[in-house]
């Protein structure tokens, strides 16, 4: 079994750990008046941002490791919630294009203007077919905008319009759909009882169930397309590829064919029920309830929490950003691999007592950093997440929350600035939509 | 406190392994140890200090209340755990799992004329890709409803949502539609009828897509009537169930046969379905596991009532007995044709062949057949006793297994919205961090980390023109561990 490159131990943490068991300690002696900033009206202008975190203990361990290198770390967050305009504030899906960004909820579609610093909305009673929306996608050709609604179908929302495609009037398999994907002139529908796929340049519909794919179930999770190739996240049926030019199917299940266990981590994914996909730079990021992998074309690599530091192993989806960089929707916070060789990650929680923001730093499992910010992500269960540029958008069971990737960098850097600042916070920066 | 230093302990000293180093060949800790360090496990929980908990804490937080955790996971035996001689690299379904979400701070509705549960269950005939063709568990699911009716009513006539004196409304779907068709069902009672919690449902794969909806628009749900043990295999904190699955059963039969009979070679018939498919899965690997492979396994199309072909087969395999997984009036067929044959063969069964049904085809035939069983309808109780009499009552007729366990499982979510008040996360709370096992008809109901029903299960074997039910004790089964 080969190691990972670039592996590192860096030892020395537990001063780091004292100290933050100091800093526990004394938070529990004396807890803060007030739990979260106060309250203040929302934003009126989008760039305007919450005070700049601050840092967490630092030791000689910290200090070598931002010399070694480290990822970058967002410390700076919105929020948006029903004050600021969401029809509902449990977010299922988020989906960034151009200067919109389209949100699903469990009661509405939104869509936020980051321009304008404006939030429009629609529910059923303004023409949107169904509640809940749980996938959205966007046509990059026609900017057309295609929901997968949890229990109404599919649905196009164009040019202020929506068509609605469901069960009875169209080739949509099954009108639970969990995601929704665009590959070249078809839309995908993951859906509860097989995949859909619509030309709409044609308006041909094709069912993919067990009748025409290896799928042992046909439980559909996911869908992402990239480079040629489409791949299903498959609830019991682990990962199917689709080759577009080829119309061939293959299939990547968990070797050990047991439901209870995975026999060794790196044989292949992690477990059957898969509930995510992504592939970008000809990698595959897999995430399931039971732990995620990545899948380089020939290696396999479990990715458990007990020995990363991703916050759970319970995985409601993924976004892959790059080879070596993937963000992971937990119910105990966002993971994110901010750097695959050096075994670095991230992860985002918000602390339940404070509820102030936290980003902790791992690498190879051990804890290097911990920074403590005003905000961070809105809610610890993560529903969905999508990449924005440099920007990060995260969907919770409770709002949303936008990262600003301001000086975001990829892989690691050698005392990057954010961690100067940090260290010095801003003083006098205006704190903005503080609200939750 | 204590937890955040736990915690914070464990991500220093616990996760020693380098992230990139060379896979351990038997890693010392699990998923499960590691998130047990943060969160204490079974410790009893008061009901008051679980009701104190997740009624004191706000959106952003969880309960910090004792997960279950279980030593090994669904009873299952050394000699037959999957690759028994490996330590793998982690265990599933050990440690309870926890819902995260903000559902607790959903406030309670305003006005309400009743407390909705829904019900999905085949009680309409339609036909199914699910089920193969024409549906056929329309008999269990109308079963399944007068249980459920019963608890219902019962509720009722005892004062309804006692918070608010209004009744119960028990709203029906039927899950006999296309496949798939279930998801819908659910999420309309889910948005639309806005019930607290959902009993349902028999067919596998119906069930599979109930539950994962389920998951995603945060509603309990009970099962009472499908016995797939995949169905509990999906870390999914919002499935409960209150009967013992066919992993149980196929358990007890395999120790049974080959532990306690000493049989050597065995056949399986079953129905070409989920149902089939899966069912049978634990006797083919406890089977293999304990040394001796299953000689032969035969698939039937559903609606087929000539079996000649597999039987042919499986007596040329010259196996010593014969087990079918799959509908009653099959297994009783299957029995007939066995025996018109000459085959004398031990016959053994699913629960699902412990009925009227099987009896009525298979005749005198039925004398000596064995099932598994989910419970022992003998047991001396007076709860049993008394429901016996309330649905002669009412229905005119005995309760069977379905209807016995459906009414334990509404009355498992009746006591849970009793206690927990209108919230879909308290319901699923209360349920799932009780401490004592729930009383039912069918027997105490004690739920595993995995929210399984971890009781007892037995073996019913016809002797006399009756049924007579045997504890693993009764019998003397050996166990393996």
């Amino acid at each position: 079994m080969k190691a990972w490159p670039g592996s590192r131990c860096v030892c020395g943490t537990l001063s780091v750990v004292l100290s933050l068991l100091l800093a526990a300690a004394g938070a529990a002696q004396d807890p803060p008046e007030s739990p979260a900033a106060p309250p203040t009206p929302a934003a009126q202008s989008a760039p305007a941002l919450p005070a700049a975190a601050a840092a967490a203990p630092s030791d000689t361990t910290a200090d070598a490791a931002a010399a070694e290198g480290l990822p970058y770390v967002y410390t700076k967050w919105r929020h948006f919630n029903l004050e600021d305009g969401l029809p509902h504030d449990y977010i299922y899906a988020v989906a960034p294009h151009g200067s919109k960004v389209w949100i699903g909820t469990e009661d509405g579609l939104a869509c936020y203007d980051k321009e304008t610093d404006t939030m429009q909305s629609w529910k059923e009673k303004d023409g949107l077919p169904f509640q809940a929306v749980a996938g959205i996608a966007i046509d990059p050709k026609t900017g057309d905008v295609w929901l997968g609604l949890f229990g109404g179908g599919l649905a196009r929302f164009s040019g202020g319009r929506f068509d609605h495609f469901h069960q009875l009037n169209s080739g949509l398999v099954n009108d639970v759909v969990y995601a929704v994907a665009i590959e070249n002139d078809h839309v995908w529908a993951a859906t509860t009882a097989g995949a859909s796929r619509y030309n709409m340049v044609t308006k041909k519909w094709s069912i993919y169930t067990e009748k025409n794919a290896p799928m042992e179930e046909i439980w559909n999770y996911g869908v992402c397309y990239d480079s040629g190739k489409v791949f299903l996240a498959i609830w019991g049926s682990g990962v199917l590829e689709f080759d577009v030019a080829t119309e061939k199917w293959l299939e990547y299940l968990d070797p050990d064919g047991e439901m209870e266990i995975d026999l060794y981590r790196d044989d292949g994914i992690v477990h059957v029920i898969t509930t995510s996909v992504s592939y970008v730079e000809k990698i595959l990021w897999v995430s399931s309830y039971f732990g995620c992998c990545r899948y380089d074309g020939r290696h396999w690599r479990g990715l458990y929490a007990h020995e990363t530091g991703l916050p759970s192993d319970f995985t409601n989806n993924l976004k892959a950003r790059s080879a070596n960089e993937c963000w992971f929707a937990h119910d105990k916070g966002l993971g994110v691999v901010a750097d695959f060789p050096s075994e670095t990650v991230v992860t985002y929680t918000r602390d339940e007592t404070t509820l102030r923001g936290k980003a902790d730093i791992y690498r190879a499992g051990k804890l290097l950093q911990t920074v403590d910010m005003e905000k961070g992500v809105c809610h610890n269960f993560i529903v969905d997440l999508n990449h924005d540029g440099p920007d990060t958008w995260v969907a919770t069971g409770k709002g949303l929350a936008w990262g600003i990737g301001e000086g975001y960098y990829p892989g690691l850097q050698s005392n990057p600035q954010w961690l100067e600042q940090v260290k010095s916070p801003p003083v006098a920066e205006p704190v903005a939509s503080a609200n939750q | 406190m204590r937890h955040v230093i736990t915690s914070l302990l464990m991500v220093a000293l616990g996760t020693t392994a380098l992230w990139g180093e060379e896979q351990p060949a038997a890693p010392p800790t699990d998923a499960a140890a590691a998130t047990a360090a943060t969160i204490p496990y079974n410790i009893p929980e008061p009901l008051d200090k679980v009701l104190n908990e997740i009624n004191s804490i706000g959106p952003y937080q969880s309960p910090k209340l004792s997960l279950k955790y279980d030593d090994r996971y669904a009873h299952t035996s050394d000699s037959v755990v999957p690759f028994g001689s490996v330590e793998p690299f982690i265990k599933h379904f050990l440690l309870q799992m926890e819902y995260t979400g903000a559902g607790r701070s959903i406030p309670e509705p305003e006005h309400l004329d009743t407390v909705k549960i829904g019900f999905v269950g085949p009680i309409m005939a339609i036909a199914s890709v699910a089920t193969g063709g024409m549906s056929h568990t329309e008999a269990l699911g109308l079963k399944m409803l007068q249980g459920a009716q019963l608890a219902i009513e019962q509720a009722n006539a005892a004062g309804g949502y006692h918070a608010r004196q209004i009744p119960f409304e028990l709203i029906v779907k039927n899950d006999n539609g296309l496949w798939g068709a279930t998801g819908t069902e659910i999420v309309n009672l889910a948005y639309r009828d806005k019930v607290w919690a959902i009993l349902g449902t028999v067919d596998g794969a119906n069930t599979h897509i109930a539950i994962r909806v389920a998951l995603k628009v945060e509603i309990p749900m009970m099962n009472s009537g499908d016995l797939d043990p995949t169905l509990m295999e999906t870390n999914i904190p919002w499935i409960i169930r209150c009967v013992g699955d066919d992993r149980q059963q196929c358990y007890m039969l395999v120790d049974y046969i080959y532990r306690k009979l000493n049989l050597e070679r065995v056949g399986i018939i079953r129905a070409s379905n989920r149902y089939g498919r899966f069912g049978v899965r634990e006797i083919n690997d406890g089977s293999r596991r304990l040394g001796r492979p299953v000689a032969i396994e035969m698939a039937y199309k559903l609606g087929t009532e000539d079996f000649s072909l597999q039987l042919e087969r499986i007596r040329a395999s010259n196996v010593q007995a014969v087990i079918h997984w799959g509908n009653a009036a099959d297994g009783a067929m299957i029995l007939n044709q066995m025996r018109a044959m000459g085959m004398t063969q031990s016959y053994f069964a699913c629960d699902r062949c412990l009925s009227d049904d099987f009896l009525k085809i298979a005749g005198d035939n039925a004398e000596g057949v064995i099932c598994g069983y989910p419970w022992n309808p003998d047991r001396q109780d007076e709860k049993l006793d008394a429901f016996r009499a309330a649905f002669r009552e009412r229905f005119g007729e005995e309760p069977e297994t379905y209807a016995a366990h459906t009414y334990d499982g509404v009355n498992m979510l009746i006591w849970a919205i009793q206690t927990a008040g209108l919230n879909r996360a308290k319901i699923r709370d209360v349920i799932a961090h009780r401490s004592e096992p729930f009383p039912g008809v069918t027997g105490d109901i004690p739920l595993s980390a995995a929210l399984d029903d971890a009781g007892d299960v037995f073996l019913a074997r016809r002797e006399g023109n009756r049924w007579h039910y045997y504890s693993r004790d009764d019998l003397g089964i050996p166990k393996g561990h």
